[in-house]
This record gives C-alpha cells, sequence and structure tokens, in this order.
C-alpha cells in the first residue's frame, strides 16, 4: 500500500491511481452548496490512454498516489517493435515498446532526451520536449500563386517522420522549430 | 504587496464602517460573543476548528456567532449584529478560506419577507443597487434543471446526473435523496443564481431546515429559509428561527448522529444554548452574510484570497 491523499491536497499534476489505473490531476474545484455537504469535481487524465475524466468526491476523500516515477531518458536506437532509452541518471538501458510510446513516436530522435513516466516500474508513456528542432526530409517547392487562393501551407515530412503542415517558403533540407503538443509549425532556424 | 490590494484593504475598512452605519442606522447594536467556547455548534457538514492550550481544555473556534448571539436574544438584548472572523476546517476553493469575516444579524419579531429586503439592502451598500429576483427552491429546480424535486425518486436522480455527465461520489445512496440534490443545486443550480439581478432562493425543503422554522406551502413542507445569490456566489443565508427547545435540542442530536454515522468527529452540545431556548428565544430572523465574498463582488476578484489582508495561500 502507497500512500493516501484526500481531497484537500489534489493539486494539479499530482498522480493518483483510481479504479487500479494511473490519473494526474488536471483540476480540482470545491463545491460547497448551503450547509450542504462538501465535494469535489476533479477533472483526471488517465496517464496512458490520455483521455479526461470528470469525479465527483466527498470533500475529505482519499485516493491512492500512484506509484509513478518520472525520469529523463536519451534515445539510443531504434527496433523493430520498441526503441532503447538509456536513463541520464542511472545510465540503465530499457526498450520501451511502440505500443507505449504511442503518438509521440513521430518525434523520436535519436540521441536526443525525453521525459519518461514509469509506473509500477513500467515505461508507460514518452513525452517528448515541448519545441524541437529538426530537419525537413520532404516537401515539395512551394508554388506561386498559391497564396492568392488562400493558401500559405504545405505538407511536409521531418527527419523523425511527422508529417506536419509548413509555410510555403521552407524547402526541403530547412531546419524548423516545431510545437510538439499541437504538432504546428513555429519558426525557421537559421 | 502590490498597491492594488493595499487600496482593496483600505476599501475593507471603509465597508466596516459602512456596515456599521447600516445597522446603527436601524437600531440594531453590535455585540462581540466570544468566538472560543468549550460547547460547539453542531452541524452535519461543518468542521470545526479547535484551540488548545496548557491546560487540557479543548476550545472550539465558532464557525458562526450564532449560538452566543441567541444566548443574548433570550435575555432580552433585543436586534443585535455582530462582524468577526469565523472557522471553518477543509473549506479551501477560490470562494471559501478557513477563516473568513462574517456578519450576522437578529431582527425581532421581523417577518420573513422584511429580513429578505433588509438583507438585499445591506447587499446592496456593497455592489451597487441591482434589482433583486425570488425563486423558490422548488421553483429553481424546475427552472434549470426540469425537475420537480418533490416527485422525483433517487433513482430519478441518478439518472439525471447521470445524463449531465456527473458522476456522483461512492456512497452517496446512503445519504439520501437530499445529498443527490445537494449536488443538482451546487452543479447545475447554481451557477445561474444572480447572472442579471440579485437572487433570492427560499423556501427550501424541511429536510433541509437545518435552524429554521418549518411550514406546510400547499402539498410541499418548506423551511423558511433563504439563501442570496450574485453572480453564481452563494452570499447570505438566513432563517426565520426555530424557537422551540425540544425541537432545537433533537436536531443537534440528529446532526451528531449523522456526524457519526458519515465517519466524523461528535460534538459536545451547547447545554446553556438549550437552556437559552427553554427560557426563551424571541420570535426572529436571523442571517449570516459573507463579508469577504462581498468584496470579491465590489472588486471583481474571482479568489478570495484577493480581498483578505493576509491570505495563508
Amino acid at each position: 500500500m502507497g500512500s493516501q491523499i484526500s481531497t484537500n491536497d489534489f493539486r494539479s499534476g499530482i498522480k493518483v491511481e483510481m479504479d487500479g489505473q494511473p490519473y494526474v490531476i488536471i483540476s480540482n474545484e470545491f463545491v460547497k452548496p448551503g450547509k450542504g455537504q462538501a465535494f469535489n469535481r476533479v477533472r483526471l487524465k488517465h496517464l496512458i490512454s490520455g483521455r479526461t475524466v470528470d469525479r465527483t468526491f466527498k470533500s475529505g476523500d482519499k485516493l491512492e498516489v500512484a506509484d509513478v516515477v518520472e525520469t529523463e531518458m536519451r534515445l539510443l536506437y531504434r527496433e523493430q517493435d520498441g526503441m532503447v532509452f538509456m536513463d541520464e541518471k542511472s545510465f540503465e538501458q530499457i526498450k520501451i515498446p511502440l505500443e507505449s510510446i504511442g503518438g509521440a513516436v513521430q518525434w523520436m530522435l535519436e540521441d536526443l532526451v525525453y521525459g519518461v513516466i514509469i509506473y509500477k516500474g513500467q515505461p508507460i508513456s514518452v513525452e517528448p520536449p515541448t519545441f524541437m528542432e529538426m530537419k525537413i526530409t520532404h516537401t515539395d517547392p512551394g508554388v506561386r500563386g498559391d497564396t492568392a487562393s488562400g493558401r500559405v501551407l504545405k505538407p511536409a515530412e521531418t527527419e523523425s517522420g511527422a508529417k506536419i503542415q509548413v509555410p510555403l517558403f521552407v524547402d526541403e533540407g530547412e531546419v524548423i522549430k516545431i510545437d510538439t503538443r499541437t504538432g504546428e509549425y513555429v519558426s525557421r532556424v537559421n | 504587496m502590490p498597491p492594488e490590494k493595499i487600496s482593496i484593504l483600505k476599501d475593507r475598512s471603509l465597508m466596516f464602517a459602512k456596515a456599521r452605519e447600516f445597522f446603527s442606522k436601524r437600531g440594531v447594536c453590535e455585540v462581540d460573543c466570544p468566538i472560543m467556547s468549550t460547547s460547539a455548534s453542531i452541524e452535519v457538514h461543518i468542521d470545526l476548528l479547535r484551540a488548545y492550550g496548557v491546560s487540557t481544555d479543548t476550545y472550539y473556534l465558532h464557525a458562526s456567532p450564532e449560538y452566543g448571539m441567541k444566548k443574548l436574544l433570550s435575555e432580552g438584548m433585543g436586534d443585535i449584529y455582530q462582524m468577526s472572523h469565523v472557522f471553518r476546517d477543509n473549506e479551501n476553493s477560490m470562494q471559501h478560506n478557513p477563516e473568513f469575516t462574517m456578519v450576522e444579524w437578529y431582527r425581532i419579531k421581523m417577518p420573513f419577507l422584511g429580513m429578505i429586503e433588509e438583507a438585499v439592502d445591506f447587499i446592496r451598500e456593497f455592489i451597487g443597487p441591482i434589482p433583486s429576483v425570488k425563486l423558490s427552491y422548488r421553483e429553481a429546480l424546475k427552472k434549470y434543471a426540469r425537475i420537480d424535486y418533490l416527485k422525483t425518486t433517487e433513482e430519478e436522480l441518478f439518472q439525471f446526473l447521470e445524463n449531465k455527465g456527473i458522476d456522483p461520489y461512492q456512497n452517496i445512496e446512503e445519504e439520501g435523496k437530499d445529498a443527490l440534490l445537494n449536488i443538482v443545486l451546487g452543479v447545475i443550480i447554481q451557477p445561474h443564481l444572480g447572472k442579471e439581478d440579485i437572487c433570492i432562493l427560499q423556501y427550501f425543503p424541511a429536510s433541509q431546515a437545518g435552524l429554521a422554522q418549518t411550514r406546510m406551502k400547499g402539498e410541499e413542507k418548506v423551511a423558511e429559509k433563504f439563501e442570496i445569490f450574485y453572480k453564481g456566489i452563494e452570499l447570505a443565508n438566513g432563517y426565520h428561527q426555530l424557537c422551540n427547545p425540544e425541537e432545537q435540542l433533537e436536531r443537534l442530536v440528529t446532526a451528531n448522529n449523522t456526524r457519526e454515522r458519515l465517519g466524523k468527529d461528535t460534538l459536545p452540545i451547547d447545554e446553556s444554548f438549550i437552556k437559552a431556548l427553554e427560557k426563551g428565544l424571541p420570535d426572529c430572523c436571523g442571517i449570516s452574510v459573507g463579508f469577504d465574498r462581498l468584496m470579491m463582488l465590489r472588486h471583481r476578484k474571482d479568489d478570495i484570497a484577493d480581498v483578505i489582508a493576509l491570505s495563508e495561500r
């Protein structure tokens, strides 16, 4: 049994276990109508699926603190069914299966450091840096005149394999900055 | 401290003076009952803070000055008010602070509707001459949730909450229909109250009477209790006061039993409070108003910490 945490101490970012699953608290609203029972409306995000749920708790109710550790790991190399990372502190190497990496797989570049969430000893998610710089490996040349039709973006592929939209003036081989939360182009990098 | 905070605190001082003027104009006398006592006020859903010294005595910090004020009323003090800090454990949010300022007053022989008028006038001292609208508890649930609470079963309330995407806390069924209605009120109804005008929610179900008198209103047994809302924030809670000592004692014992059942601490009943009621509480209405929340609305602040001198947060 781990430690427990009461609704009074639910803060955004705290990881808890609910129905045997790991969640992170997104928000916690204390509601107390008149002289009635106080309760908390809590929004939680499932740590693996990323799905959010809203739950109501009686104020003072407790949840188990999730056995979750966040570490920084460097991507060493790719294998068929996973990627091998090295813990930046312990230098231990582990292979994280592709299904645990999920949608973040498109932002994986070798020799870069990622945030890895370990739940009960198992890696469950890999977080890329919010902003990443990467090379455009494929995009068609921008066609002059396209802007007139209101089109200012064109498809491109990055060295990590992500398919994104870039402005017409970006050429193959250029390095750009991307917001990995939205997958949007931020700027050119000189 | 930012200059804006300093100016809010100076305005607090001004509003304390205005509040005192409000009462002195009406001949209501200021009292300062103790904030600490060895017996406690007992409410199912209010957790008290305690004070300990080097002696073995346990003192309770008051959650409102109600018991003390009622003792004075039974002694013949007449119309009285108290402005003081009150304490409630485990109440923390943008609208709650465990220590906050309450203005509570009692008016002898004032009718229920007259008390509502006076309370709204007090609120207007802070937020300006905004019109008011009255809504009964039953009407409010019909209007904003399309529920007639009298005719709705617990299962239907569960279904209603589920349809709204609200999952009530575990074991709520043990607490009965009022606990479900409490969630409907807090989540669905309250955000609508006082959007434009000051909203008076009146005539609560008798099962939620607290210390209010109850009576029949058609087929419905209601408590002569009201709450006042503005911009979805609860500002005041008023009653036509219960005077019957036996009924009062019975409600306190019931509240203590419910606390025990919910796994909360039970509290020592204030015998001198019951004695005062036996001596005779005059027919009166009483109300408490949250001073800090009025200051929040006055200064358009969403966080109570922004209007309190030295918030712990």
